[in-house]
């Protein structure tokens, strides 16, 4: 297994990792002994009414940990437990957020806390079968949780009985084939059916008609691995953590230009500069950052004067950008913003599904102008097209955020570096040091 | 403009000698996923696996024989396969190289590790393969082990920290003995080991088959005057 890097429940206040490290955490045995694993399992199934749980859900005030942050417990409650025929728990581990690497952080780590999280959701909502939609690049991952759930069907966590309870529970794997687009929830659901990845336009939502037709509930991989703490401990305990609106701890992966990458775990309401320049240790000696992305590839860019900025969702909408996947992407002062754009304008046009046009369009379109721009061809001309094809991207244009994320990608750059741009687009200079081909 | 998730299917010239038939077992392994889902049409993905795994990648015969097995239209495989980057329509090495090249690499030098890997497998472009068909590449987008920076994924493991010196190791390792490759996953986990199929069931002649192309979708590009670089 991989080195560590990260948290593994060196802070009082570690949740998810409070038994990382633990040798052979992965083992079912290990888990339950060392870890007090599937005790939550129990007191679900045999102590809680469906009902019960859901309610601590939402005492907990849990808000998804995929990226949009909705709140956990009033999602499963939309799931109608009284409905007739099969109803689904999917879980989303397709990670491929730019700068996010905590689902595979908790997959190599503690695949079980996922497999006990997924079976408290199930019986909490009414579903009998789970489907855990992983990304085929997650080889490590997939093997790890193919044999915790194997290790719990033969524990009988995983059958037709979990411990004596009259309620038939499954999870089964589905391998995704490389499409970010398969993080959206309903993009992911037409890919489970076996089909081309292209979102759903909503309404009906998943929770009426999701996977293959029925009723679903999708949630985040780490999400889920938040339930068995908080039916261990209530979900008031939960709420204390954190702030308000933003309650408990989340997984941070924090990469780029730092002296500690690594995937920490984090109060909600600390501020980015905790995270980054003391749990990562900071820029390389001599280097300053000059901007981070705090939630994601996909977040609104944040400058180095902003990182007194908190954590919480709250403090980052008013900031201007999002909690997103909790990928923090730092970069110092010896790389270029318009380069970064330039490279993240690529991945979102490459991952454009193709089915709503200004994004199928619009990206390629900024792509095309950042590469005029670096290649010393700019005028105010591309500057004034970036920020329109930014605008067409932007407010609800396309089915799904994706398109969104490119816009913001130009725009939040644009907005705290346009010096950066003119001295590229009209001076045809980089401030980096290197000066670009004249025009 | 095609969607940019739609690659083009190359076709065989007529007269080029085909070995894309899958074999029985495969086929017969493809014909029962469909009850594992809810619903048939879920086993596409799982049943190409399949077909890719035992030829290296994806023929337009092949999708052909998924489509029959899965009384699907073939046109309809065909688009799954060519929406999904891990499917592969053209020849690759026996050794793919998938070096992340997003934002987070990139900020710690996956550039540069592209540049190492292409000089050293001699090759330039992302469809094709080394002269002894053992190696290609891919730039891919991130992979999710970005405290790991900068990282690829090769032979079904992730590989970290990475430097010219280890791609080096990788690629010396492979040249000097066929290591044995990690189990390959499946939908279910039912298959032990991915063997070496392609190696044995290819015929003489296949290795020029598994030549380079010329790309034809490939996007037409604002030349360049000088290479901006990054500091």
């Amino acid at each position: 297994m991989a080195e560590l890097r990260g948290s593994h429940g060196d802070q009082p206040n570690h949740i998810l990792t409070r038994w990382f490290g633990t040798p052979d955490l992965h083992k079912l045995e290990v888990y339950s002994s060392k870890a007090g694993g599937y005790t939550a399992l129990r007191k679900a199934l045999v102590d809680m009414a469906p009902a019960d749980i859901t309610n601590e859900v939402k005492t907990s005030g849990l808000r998804g940990r995929g990226g949009a942050g909705f709140a956990t417990g009033v999602k499963w409650g939309f799931i109608n437990r009284d409905a007739p025929g099969p109803k689904y728990v999917v879980i989303n581990a397709d990670e491929s957020e730019p700068g996010t690497s905590k689902d595979r952080y908790i997959l190599e780590n503690s695949p079980h806390l996922l497999v006990e999280g997924i079976l408290i959701a199930a019986y909490a909502v009414g579903a009998n079968q789970a489907w855990v939609y992983i990304r085929g690049e997650y080889d490590e991952p997939y093997r790890m949780l193919h044999e915790a759930i194997e290790e719990a069907r033969a524990k009988g966590y995983v059958g037709p009985k979990p411990l004596g309870k009259d309620y038939p529970l499954d999870i089964r794997l589905y391998r995704g084939h490389g499409a970010y687009i398969c993080g959206e929830e309903t993009a992911l659901l037409e890919s489970l059916e076996g089909k081309r990845a292209q979102p759903r336009s909503r309404p009906p939502f998943p929770a009426v008609k999701g996977a293959w037709g029925r009723p679903t509930l999708l949630n985040n991989v780490e999400t889920l691995c938040t339930v068995p703490w908080i039916v261990n401990n209530g979900g008031a305990a939960y709420a204390k953590l954190g702030t308000e609106k933003s309650p408990g701890t989340r997984l941070m992966s924090v990469s780029g230009n730092v002296r500690n990458p690594g995937v920490y775990e984090v109060e909600l309401g600390q501020t980015f500069r905790h995270v980054i320049m003391e749990l990562a240790g900071g820029p390389p000696e001599g280097r300053r950052v000059k901007v981070f992305w705090p939630g994601g590839s996909s977040a609104p860019v944040l400058p180095e004067s902003m990182l007194d900025t908190h954590t919480d969702m709250e403090a980052l909408a008013a900031a201007r950008s999002m909690g997103g996947s909790g990928g923090v992407i730092v970069m110092d002062d010896s790389h270029c913003v318009v380069r970064a754009a330039h490279r993240l304008l690529k991945f979102y046009a490459h991952e454009s599904c193709g089915k709503c046009t200004p994004c199928r369009i619009g990206q390629d379109w900024a792509v095309r102008t950042y590469e005029r721009i670096l290649a010393g061809e700019g005028s105010q001309v591309e500057l004034d097209i970036l920020q329109r094809v930014s605008d067409g991207l932007q407010n609800g244009r396309c089915l799904c955020g994706l398109g969104d994320s490119g816009g913001w990608v130009i725009d939040s750059t644009l907005r705290h570096f346009r010096d950066e741009y003119e001295d590229h687009a009209l001076r045809h200079e980089c401030n980096v040091g290197k000066v670009m081909a004249s025009a | 403009m095609n969607s940019p998730r739609t690659k083009s299917v190359p076709r065989e010239s007529a007269g080029t000698p085909l070995n894309t038939a899958l074999s029985a077992h495969v086929l017969d392994e493809i014909k029962e996923l469909p009850a594992k889902y809810p619903q048939p049409r879920s086993a596409v993905m799982p049943a190409l696996d399949l077909a890719q795994e035992e030829l290296g990648h994806l023929t337009p015969e092949a999708m052909t024989e998924v489509a029959e097995a899965l009384q699907l239209d073939p046109g309809y495989v065909e688009g799954v396969a060519t929406f999904y980057s891990l499917f592969h329509l053209e020849p690759v090495g026996r050794h793919r190289f998938y070096v992340c090249t997003n934002l987070s690499c990139m900020l710690r030098g996956a550039n540069e590790i592209v540049d190492h890997v292409k000089r050293s497998i001699g090759v330039e472009r992302a469809d094709q393969v080394s002269a002894d068909g053992l190696f290609s590449f891919e730039e891919v987008e991130c992979l999710g082990a970005c405290e790991f920076a900068p990282m690829m994924r090769l032979d079904h493991r992730f590989h970290y920290d990475l430097t010219a010196e280890r791609i080096d190791a990788l690629i010396a390792q492979r040249r000097s003995s066929l290591p044995p490759l990690t189990p390959a996953l499946s939908p279910e986990g039912e298959r032990e080991i991915a063997k070496p199929k392609r190696e044995t069931a290819k015929p003489k002649g296949e290795r020029e088959a598994a030549t380079p192309k010329k790309v034809t979708a490939e996007r037409p590009r604002a030349p360049r005057k000088k290479k901006a670089a990054d500091g």
